[in-house]
């Protein structure tokens, strides 16, 4: 078969059009960026109320407040990548509930009104007691919420890379490690938590680092074996490739520097660096979903 | 009534007057294109050959675009064809993001996505869609497939073995055929894009293609 083969059959496309590029740009990563830490803070803050309830008591409102700012800055940066933004409410209207866009707005707005009564409850009623019971709630749909977007990614039939189960994890690993940064960051100026709560937090921290940084390596050494799709996008951050750079630095900035400050502040016992890995592991969670946003974007679809 | 489409590349010539009739038609803007022909040229001087390979929305059963869709914009209508109602769409291009034939794009004067719907307003009228009409050789074959009796089910029938579809892995049973197509005329990763060879590829107005 004389076709079979790029090298053997020599094709070049010698006329066509200009192909679109880049369709869902910087904007959709921070909406996922901002998502993350909008749940990953109430993951947080349920898991300290849990375990320390008295120190953990001072960061109900804060938390929330965090919380609703991030996911705001979600649905703010959605609405901003909308080409007709103003027909946002067709998806309340007209929805298509096989859609994981649909599905997702549907539950970030229902976690939005479960944000603002959190705040009500620990700001204007403040009662602890509704407040944690609501609390479990919004950190059961804080999962759902968390998870869309993968299910949003993995609808995107074109895109092989996405379509990988591991997707999913990464969507809950960026909300813990971005979560834990966050609330290891704010306790720099409330300082409030034990130096246990914090070592807990940023065992976290690392823990979702490395595991990220594990399933994205198996994918850039298993992935080229699953379709031929994905070892061309695989190109686009290996030998060469145009996001190659800014790959690593990702990998780098988000997971491998904070999982060694962290040993070393364990070590050391000195949480000054947590702040440190904390700032690291956000920014670099930028770089890291914009690069994974962004490959799949640059292969010819025909 | 499944309605389906079929070229020939055995009987295609490049001479792009499908693409012309589709602009004129559906009025495609600019720097944007419902169905376009793809040149690729294989093999070393002097044993070269030219392929061409017309490429427009493959009408899938079961359509990544229309199950993305949040507003129900991309629909199915009863014949078969994957439509758009773009008073609807919001502009997500999720639809984009989700067809593996790079079919859909967004329109840059109403800022909504727009695709190939088989000419679904002249088929309404009992007319062949523009690119039917327009090409000629014939290598556009349009009709029902279910009805074994119309010429794109007789054409099926008779060149069963050098049928193809786009793409086959990702399940979304087009209703798109090719005959006499391979891996260079229907893969688009195995051929090399050089640059230069792109119709309207830097455009300078500020009519967006694609994206932001």
């Amino acid at each position: 078969m004389v076709h079979e083969t790029l090298a053997a059959t020599n094709a070049v496309v010698t006329l066509d059009v200009g192909l679109p590029g880049v369709v869902w740009p910087w904007l959709v990563t921070v909406n996922m960026w901002a998502k993350s830490i909008g749940t990953g803070v109430i993951f947080m803050l349920f898991y300290l109320l849990k375990k320390y309830p008295n120190e953990a008591a001072n960061y109900r409102f804060p938390i929330t407040v965090v919380s609703i700012i991030f996911i705001h800055l979600f649905l703010l940066f959605t609405l901003a990548d909308l080409h007709q933004p103003f027909r946002m409410w067709h998806i309340f209207f007209t929805p298509h509930f096989t859609s994981a866009i649909t599905v997702g707005a549907w539950m970030a707005t229902a976690f939005v009104v479960l944000l603002f009564l959190l705040a009500f409850l620990s700001f204007i009623k403040k009662d602890d007691t509704a407040f944690d019971k609501v609390l479990l709630w919004v950190t059961v749909l804080a999962i759902p919420v968390t998870l869309y977007t993968a299910a949003l990614m993995s609808q995107c039939t074109a895109r092989e890379i996405w379509q990988m189960p591991t997707e999913s994890a990464q969507m809950i690993l960026a909300a813990t490690l971005s979560g834990s940064a966050t609330v290891l960051l704010m306790d720099t100026f409330m300082n409030k938590l034990s130096t246990e709560a914090k070592r807990d937090l940023s065992i976290i921290l690392a823990f979702s680092a490395l595991a990220a940084f594990v399933m994205y390596m198996a994918e850039l050494v298993f992935g080229p074996m699953k379709a031929e799709e994905v070892a061309a996008v695989m190109g686009y951050i290996s030998n060469g490739g145009e996001y190659q750079a800014m790959f690593w630095i990702g990998q780098v900035t988000a997971y491998i520097v904070p999982f060694v400050l962290v040993v070393l502040s364990i070590v050391n016992k000195n949480q000054n660096i947590l702040k440190l890995a904390a700032i690291l592991a956000l920014a670099g969670l930028w770089i890291v979903k914009h690069v994974w946003l962004m490959i799949p974007q640059l292969l010819p679809m025909s | 009534m499944k309605l389906g489409f079929l070229v020939d590349l055995h009987l295609c010539m490049g001479c792009k007057g499908c693409e012309i009739a589709c602009k004129v038609e559906n009025e495609v803007p600019l720097s944007t294109w419902r169905l376009r022909v793809k040149y690729v040229d294989v093999g070393t001087f002097p044993e070269t050959k030219r392929t061409f390979t017309p490429l427009r929305c493959n009408h899938c059963e079961n359509a990544p675009c229309v199950r993305i869709c949040p507003v129900s914009a991309l629909h199915y209508i009863e014949n078969g064809i994957v439509n758009i109602d773009k008073e609807r769409c919001i502009g997500c291009a999720g639809c984009i993001m989700a067809c593996p034939y790079g079919a859909i794009y967004i329109d840059p004067e109403t800022q909504t996505a727009d695709k190939c719907t088989y000419c679904a307003h002249r088929i309404a009228s009992s007319m062949m869609p523009a690119c039917v009409v327009a090409c000629p050789v014939e290598a556009n074959i349009f009709g029902d497939l279910e009805d074994p009796t119309s010429n794109i089910s007789k054409y099926i029938m008779q060149h069963n073995g050098d049928v193809q579809v786009r793409k086959p892995e990702k399940g979304t049973n087009p209703h798109h055929y090719y005959v006499g197509g391979g891996n260079v005329t229907l893969n688009p990763l195995a051929s090399h894009r050089v640059e230069g060879h792109s119709l309207f590829s830097k455009i300078t107005s500020k009519m967006p293609l694609g994206g932001h």
